[in-house]
């Protein structure tokens, strides 16, 4: 049996989808019991509702972009260990640093037809003890952490405080990060499309949310963000087909 | 929690959601650790602790500053059940945070609120269930699919998905504070434009473009320049 075959053998699936039922099993718990703690503390069906929608909506975009880098590492570590690799913790910008950083140090690359089963292993357990400290912190420091935030302890209804006004610029910040990077690209070199998605995703979203104000189409508020998403990659696409890199 | 006798106490929830969030993450924590060891056993294969170790070193010193600034500013602004979430299943910066904030805008629920913390909640745990729902359809169709999604015209659609999620988040948050926005924008901007390497850099640099906009917030309001950033 070849490198592949190997990788991509029927065990591997069967042992990675255990591990993901579990976690989806812990999603799931959580769901039903934030879902019932809402509906205890007066909280409307409606907006419970809404933060599902909205949620699923949003994540099913960036989540393709995710399956795609499934496919990206499945050609040198197989689908099992990228398809648990991506579904749990990391980011596909760490795991793909770390394999390679992993291969490196292994005198290889990530090359399928380089790689060994052993090869495969040791960068999975590299990928894996890499970044499970955000979860160790959890296990053992978040319950005196979040009590010392006192969070939970207030009502939406008495203000957010200076808490509520960080959060916004921290997310001013965040966005600012981001936008930023492309628009700095655009100053830089010739590189335009990341902007003028960004700036045609914005556009869409400022329509959505101009839409969105008319009674008769307030649903689209829980997909403006992935509808708007939506029209910034098509944008891409005709920017790109357009001869703009 | 008894809901059904009226009996529900919020702290009990909260309890109950350290509680199970604990023992959910060590298991899968263990699962997790224990699946390269698995597969070894399945495949044959031995892992090669000189590579592992030395590649460990690596990925710590440059990982574990990052974990640990990355989960004293998420817990916070998640709250502990989405946060318990959000660090089994990844893909915090670029899909959960902004998910349970679009969640938490559209909800209208304040920071550190019970709201927020349920909202956060159901916003993390549904998108997490659609990743890994998207991800197992796509590894199941993989062979189908793979030649649509690597279509070379498809492709700048899926490079750009991280754009087109901050271009529409921006415009929602951007709009609150013009004034505000403008100090981490340029400062980003030209950080950029001077030091190119720093494009690559995005994860770190956010942290430092938040604490700017906390700071250059603080100092508006105290200088009277804006009275009010409107959330």
């Amino acid at each position: 049996m070849s490198y592949l075959e190997s990788a991509n053998s029927l065990p591997l699936y069967l042992i990675v989808g255990v591990v993901l039922l579990f976690i989806a099993g812990l999603c799931l718990l959580f769901i039903v019991k934030s879902y019932r703690a809402g509906l205890a503390i007066g909280m409307d069906r409606k907006v419970l509702i809404k933060a599902v929608t909205s949620s699923a909506s949003f994540t099913v975009l960036p989540s393709i972009s995710i399956l795609l880098g499934v496919i990206a590492l499945a050609g040198s570590l197989g689908v099992p260990v990228a398809w648990l690799r991506l579904s749990v913790i990391g980011n596909l910008q760490y795991e793909a640093t770390v394999a390679e950083m992993a291969a490196e140090n292994m005198g290889t690359s990530l090359d399928s037809s380089l790689l060994t089963l052993d090869h495969l292993v040791t960068i999975l357990a590299v990928m894996t003890f890499g970044i499970i400290w955000g979860c160790l912190l959890s296990i053992f420091t978040m319950k005196k952490y979040s009590s010392k935030l006192a969070i939970g302890r207030r009502s939406s209804a008495k203000g957010g405080g200076f808490a509520s006004i960080a959060m916004t610029a921290m997310m001013i910040g965040l966005c600012s990060t981001f936008v930023g990077s492309y628009l700095s690209q655009a100053l830089r070199t010739t590189t335009f499309v990341p902007f003028l998605t960004a700036l045609v995703s914005a556009l869409f979203m400022a329509l959505f949310d101009a839409l969105s104000r008319r009674r008769s189409l307030q649903f689209l508020d829980s997909f403006s963000l992935a509808l708007s998403m939506l029209a910034g990659m098509i944008g891409s696409i005709i920017f790109t087909a357009g001869g703009i890199r | 929690m008894n809901i059904k006798e009226g009996t529900f106490s919020y702290e009990d929830y909260t309890a109950s959601i350290h509680k199970s969030g604990r023992i959910g993450l060590s298991i899968a924590l263990v699962m997790l650790l224990a699946a390269p060891f698995v597969f070894s056993l399945v495949t044959g294969a031995s892992i090669q602790w000189d590579g592992f170790a030395k590649a460990s070193i690596a990925v710590c010193i440059i990982y574990i500053p990052s974990c640990i600034v990355e989960y004293l500013i998420y817990v916070p602004l998640l709250g502990p059940g989405a946060s318990y979430l959000a660090f089994i299943t990844g893909n915090i910066t670029n899909l959960k945070l902004p998910c349970a904030f679009n969640a938490r805008e559209t909800a209208g629920a304040e920071v550190g609120s019970k709201e927020n913390e349920i909202v956060s909640t159901l916003s993390v745990a549904t998108s997490s269930l659609v990743t890994m729902l998207v991800i197992f359809i796509g590894v199941l169709a993989l062979i189908p699919l793979t030649p649509l999604l690597e279509n070379p015209v498809l492709k700048p659609a899926f490079d750009n998905v991280i754009p087109a999620l901050f271009g529409a988040l921006g415009f929602q948050y951007f709009r609150k504070s013009l004034k505000l926005t403008a100090i981490p924008l340029v400062f980003m901007t030209a950080l950029c434009v001077a030091v190119p390497s720093m494009t690559g850099s995005t994860s770190f640099l956010i942290i430092a473009c938040g604490a700017l906009a906390i700071g250059a917030r603080y100092v508006f309001f105290r200088k009277g320049w804006i009275s009010e950033v409107k959330r």
